[in-house]
């Protein structure tokens, strides 16, 4: 697959504080990329750096394999934190201006306005529209010209539930005409029902990068019961993969270090001589997961 | 190069404070050449009360002088805090409106942004020119007798000098709004220095024996208003016995303009390296 967007152990500080620290990172065509993490985890120092908004102290970035040019933005939709355009002109006006330095001609402004409901009020000028209004024309403007790559940050942010539910669904219309999305979120929710991959960040560290099913498929832990609980104890000890237990007064918690499936934890109860009454399996969510990493790098 | 032009004009075309701050100036500036020659006279007449052989009355919108005197009143520092004020205020609204940072973002180059910007001063002092040459002809033409083409034209070269004085002072502006990037204190800061600062260092660094060639004579605001100097109205020469500024002399033009040359260096520099 080809290579839209290559980072190389790139750093930025701003005084003594470092946003972001030697992070690679690789995105592929098609994929749908979250870079995940709290407030304050480099998500958007990382974006502003490779849009050329801010000049990183060491390590670099290309675009499509070449290094960075006002040319490669132009292929690329973004959202960057606030909506920004001029309070005075028309929403219209506005995305004239953004045509305009894309190069692109005016007749998709009709239709990014339509997609993002702002049809209607196309005239009425920018300071004029609610938050939401102003963030879905950020999104309209984004989509202009039907971009090769669209980086959102946060682009829910600011918006009623229909609103986060509609974007949402717009994002993944324009994923499935195969369009490259980065989308910056620290909404977990938002990463889980969006993207296909992830990176997770902590303060500009990058903890954690793979596809959104891998993470979420990791089974952790299971739950099980027999009628002789002491027994059973003993008997999941010896499990190779075994890694800790909760006892309760009917039911234990095992954590395994190692993928364990529940077939096999079944046959292995079985074959020691344990006859399971109750066996589940739980399934570490992204959620879990995402705060386990952040846990382990406090 | 239209491409940038057609952004700009985007941006302005609707800006009421801009039409707003254009209307002001336009009346200020027309007041001011219409009511001159009569507030001049006022004094004159006040002076005369005092004076033995009292002084006559001026007149100075016949040619060829007129273009001295209009070209001197319109670059005063009252009247070029006008366009200056309104280049602050176009610069420093794309950093409050962080519109820099999305046409950065959607694909123009941080040189291409300045260069957008040095259009419309370029465009503002050609327009400005051409309107104040148009005006000037006409006035000078209704107020002289015995005219032909060269008297008409004799001395219109002042009006490159106000062009020079336009294009210089919008690009101070530009410095001060690329580099203060905030309205507020861009216009406060280059009022005060307009104003008070460089008119107080003007009084020490001017030499009192060498009235012409003080080093007060280089400071970047006196540099402007120094294009067109005050008129000689010939009368009065005759009177007072001294003899001010002819024509336009090349180094006084040249000052302001390699002033402006460095500010957009440094403009250009200090965008490339910081962050947006």
């Amino acid at each position: 697959m080809e290579t839209i967007l290559s980072i190389n152990r790139m750093s930025k500080s701003y005084g003594r504080i470092r946003a972001v620290k030697e992070l690679d990172l690789t995105v592929k065509r098609g994929q749908v990329f979250g870079i995940l993490g709290p407030n304050g985890s480099g998500k958007t120092t990382t974006l502003s750096v490779v849009l050329e908004l801010i000049g990183a102290d060491s390590g670099g970035f290309e675009w499509y394999g070449w290094p960075p040019s006002k040319e490669s933005r132009k292929r690329i939709g973004s959202v960057i934190e606030s909506p920004n355009f001029f309070p005075y002109l028309s929403a219209i006006v506005n995305l004239q201006i953004v045509a305009d330095i894309k190069d692109l001609g005016y007749e998709d402004i009709d239709r990014v306005l339509q997609l993002t409901g702002l049809y209607e009020r196309r005239n009425s000028r920018f300071k004029t529209f609610s938050f939401g209004m102003k963030q879905r024309l950020a999104i309209a403007s984004a989509l202009l010209g039907n971009p090769e790559v669209m980086i959102l940050d946060e682009p829910t942010n600011g918006l009623d539930p229909q609103g986060i539910a509609q974007i949402r669904e717009l994002i993944l219309q324009v994923a499935a005409q195969g369009t490259t999305i980065i989308l910056a979120s620290h909404l977990l929710d938002e990463v889980q029902k969006i993207c296909s991959h992830v990176a997770v960040l902590s303060k500009g560290v990058k903890l954690f990068e793979g596809m959104v099913s891998e993470v979420l498929s990791v089974s952790d832990s299971f739950e099980l019961a027999a009628p002789d609980i002491e027994s059973l104890i003993s008997v999941i000890r010896r499990h190779p993969a075994f890694r800790s237990l909760t006892p309760g007064t009917d039911r234990i918690q095992v954590y395994f270090s190692t993928e364990v499936r529940p077939g096999e934890l079944n046959m292995f109860c079985h074959a020691q001589g344990i006859i399971l009454s109750h066996l589940s399996e739980r399934k570490r969510s992204l959620e879990q997961h995402f705060l386990e990493l952040l846990d382990q790098n406090l | 190069m239209i491409k940038l032009l057609k952004i700009e004009f985007k941006k302005i075309l609707t800006y009421k404070i801009f039409w707003i701050l254009t209307g002001l100036y336009f009346i200020f500036l027309a007041a001011g050449i219409l009511l001159a020659e009569f507030m001049i006279n006022n004094m004159v007449d006040g002076m005369n009360r005092h004076l033995p052989i009292p002084l006559p009355h001026v007149t100075i919108y016949f040619l060829p002088w007129v273009w001295q005197n209009i070209t001197y009143f319109a670059t005063i520092r009252y009247v070029l805090i006008f366009p200056a004020i309104i280049i602050i205020i176009l610069i420093t609204n794309e950093f409050t409106f962080k519109t820099i940072r999305q046409n950065v973002i959607n694909g123009m180059s941080r040189a291409e942004f300045i260069w957008s910007k040095m259009l419309i001063i370029l465009l503002i002092s050609v327009a400005m020119t051409i309107l104040l040459f148009l005006g000037t002809a006409i006035i000078g033409i209704s107020h002289t007798t015995g005219l032909t083409l060269a008297l008409i034209l004799e001395k219109s070269s002042f009006m490159a000098g106000f062009f020079i004085s336009m294009l210089t002072i919008q690009v101070y502006a530009l410095f001060f709004g690329f580099l203060l990037r905030n309205t507020g204190l861009s216009i406060a800061l280059f009022t005060l220095y307009s104003f008070i600062v460089e008119p107080v260092l003007y009084f020490f660094l001017k030499s009192p024996l060498v009235h012409e060639n003080g080093i007060s004579t280089y400071l970047p605001l006196n540099a402007v208003l120094r294009v067109v100097e005050y008129p000689s109205i010939p009368v009065l020469t005759k009177v007072m016995g001294i003899s001010l500024q002819d024509s336009l002399s090349l180094s006084a033009c040249a000052i302001p303009l390699a002033y402006a040359a460095v500010m957009i260096g440094i403009v250009y520099l200090a965008l490339m390296k910081k962050d947006l």
